[in-house]
């Protein structure tokens, strides 16, 4: 479902994700953990592209959401003036390739000076594949560490704001395409609202649903963040620390959310330092340390039998 | 007790010219100036916050120099600038030219007031606006935007009361603001003192005012946030 494929990320010279690659199967749940500045929450922000990878790509439903990374593509590669110049030096077609992706020669910034052939092989690559960023996002429910209500939105207009403004837009596009529909504007605010009442009395907050955030408990607030990304229905669900803000009597409450998505069949990833929550709840977890996956397996495999020195050295100071 | 009776005897006189054309003039020219400066700074602040860096590096240069050089050497030059630009102006009362020079001063503070205001809201906001989907400039709209006016307005009404001090400057071309009126009546009467002290409180009263409607209308936005 979600396909990230050697993602790099530096920031001004500092590299956090030094070629990360990773699926997530539909209904997976992958519990991402290590220390801070390992690069966990940067490898999630970069899943809805909150932070563009410098090198890399992110497939989402088999739609590439950045641009197409030549270095991730042989024919690309061999249609390029660098490949060809290597091959007329002696180098064989494996040898070529392995030099321009060892020492990074092609001129990605420039594709021109890579020959016309090659440019029109990105060109294509992202027209057959490509999928605008923000249909790729709708996608994609991200929960934040720090909550990130709307402070000018109240409870019930943070969760309606996105479907409404979305589902608006479509039906101006369907109408635009000629397409007969008796919805109108109207319809969408409605059915925005019963969702939304719908989700709040899911998590019990129906009646705060005209306060502003600024009055609710860092609990209700993070609840009523989750179910706000779920208002868009959409097909993973990334929590980046989703409890690390939070006042230790709330961290019940939102672990208990989350642990009833992941029940329902809920794809998710998550980023936490909630070791006994992630045992419980993960298919497969995964050990970031120094912008890689150091260690990656079941929780079975990973909290009892690590196998990187590292992953043990952190396990043994988390867990105790 | 000489001193209060010419004060009295000058405002019985002269009443008209310090409250109705002073003052008049003085709050006619921090409106355009506020008002001009507050349309032309939201281009300029929408310049800074675009992609292109000659227009960005333009706009800079702009904020920099105003800030950088005195009102009275802006308007100076202004008066002798603009009417060469615009040959309409050379005819008509130097209180045009001044009117401009006063927008273009105001434009480069309330851009930076903009700037400053859109800056200071949470990141994480639009953050959390983009990571459902929404387009920058949605978020930007009913987000971000809605937001950073409570930043801006309160730093705006400051900007207006620094204005209404600045327009005296402006008596330098005799526009007819209270310092012109001071000018005026000072000439007519040669009771310096007097004249001083009256539009030393005219201004202390005008300020005053106007900054304690500004601080309830702050607090009134804070208690519907």
């Amino acid at each position: 479902m979600l396909d990230i494929k050697n993602i790099y990320k530096n920031f001004d010279g500092l590299q956090v994700l030094k070629g990360v690659s990773t699926h997530v199967e539909k209904g997976e749940v992958v519990v991402i953990i290590g220390v801070s500045g390992s690069g966990k929450s940067t490898l999630l922000r970069c899943m809805n592209l909150l932070e563009e990878p410098t090198f890399g790509e992110v497939w989402m439903e088999g739609r590439l959401m950045t641009p197409p990374d030549p270095y991730l593509h042989r024919d690309v590669i061999r249609a390029s003036n660098t490949y060809k110049k290597l091959l007329s030096e002696g180098l064989d077609d494996e040898a070529a390739i392995r030099k321009i992706k060892d020492e990074d020669l092609l001129k990605e910034k420039h594709p021109k000076a890579e020959g016309a052939e090659y440019a029109s092989l990105l060109k294509k690559i992202s027209e057959e594949n490509g999928i605008d960023i923000n249909l790729g996002r709708q996608k994609m429910g991200m929960v934040f560490q720090n909550f990130n209500l709307f402070n000018n939105k109240t409870v019930l207009e943070n969760i309606t704001l996105a479907p409404i403004k979305i589902g608006k837009q479509r039906l101006r596009d369907a109408k635009k395409r000629g397409e007969n529909t008796e919805k109108t504007n109207d319809d969408v605010i409605r059915a925005a609202n019963e969702k939304a009442m719908k989700l709040l009395e899911r998590i019990g907050l129906q009646d705060k649903a005209g306060v502003y955030p600024s009055t609710l408990s860092g609990g209700q607030r993070q609840r009523v963040a989750i179910i706000r990304a779920l208002a868009m229905e959409p097909d993973v669900m990334l929590f980046d620390e989703p409890t690390s803000a939070l006042d230790p009597e709330m961290v019940g409450e939102v672990l208990d959310l989350i642990r009833d998505l992941v029940r329902d069949g809920m794809t998710s990833v998550i980023v936490t330092h909630e070791m006994g929550f992630a045992r419980e709840v993960a298919d497969r977890v995964i050990f970031m340390h120094d912008g890689v996956i150091a260690e990656e397996g079941t929780p079975e495999e990973v909290f009892s039998h690590p196998k990187n020195p590292r992953c043990r050295d952190f396990l043994s100071k988390v867990l105790y | 007790m000489v001193f209060l009776t010419n004060v009295a005897n000058i405002m019985a006189k002269y009443w008209q010219v310090f409250l109705l054309q002073g003052i008049g003039y003085t709050l006619l020219l921090s409106v355009i100036a506020v008002a001009g400066g507050a349309f032309f700074g939201s281009l300029l602040a929408l310049a800074k916050r675009s992609g292109l860096k000659v227009l960005k590096a333009a706009v800079a240069v702009f904020v920099e120099v105003i800030r950088g050089t005195p009102v009275l050497l802006q308007l100076y030059i202004g008066v002798f600038v603009f009417p060469m630009i615009i040959p309409k102006l050379s005819s008509l009362p130097y209180i045009y030219s001044v009117s401009i020079v006063l927008i273009l001063n105001s434009s480069a503070y309330v851009s930076e007031i903009i700037r400053s205001g859109i800056e200071a809201v949470d990141p994480g906001q639009m953050e959390a606006a983009r990571s459902l989907g929404l387009t920058q400039h949605t978020a930007m709209l009913s987000i971000v935007l809605p937001q950073a006016i409570k930043n801006i307005l309160p730093a705006l009404g400051n900007e207006f009361i620094t204005v209404v001090k600045e327009t005296s400057l402006a008596s330098t071309f005799f526009v007819g603001e209270l310092m012109t009126a001071y000018l005026k009546v000072k000439g007519n009467t040669y009771l310096t003192m007097e004249c001083l002290a009256i539009v030393g409180v005219l201004y202390f009263a005008l300020t005053f005012i106007l900054s304690k409607l500004l601080k309830s209308m702050e607090r009134r936005m804070k208690a519907r946030a």
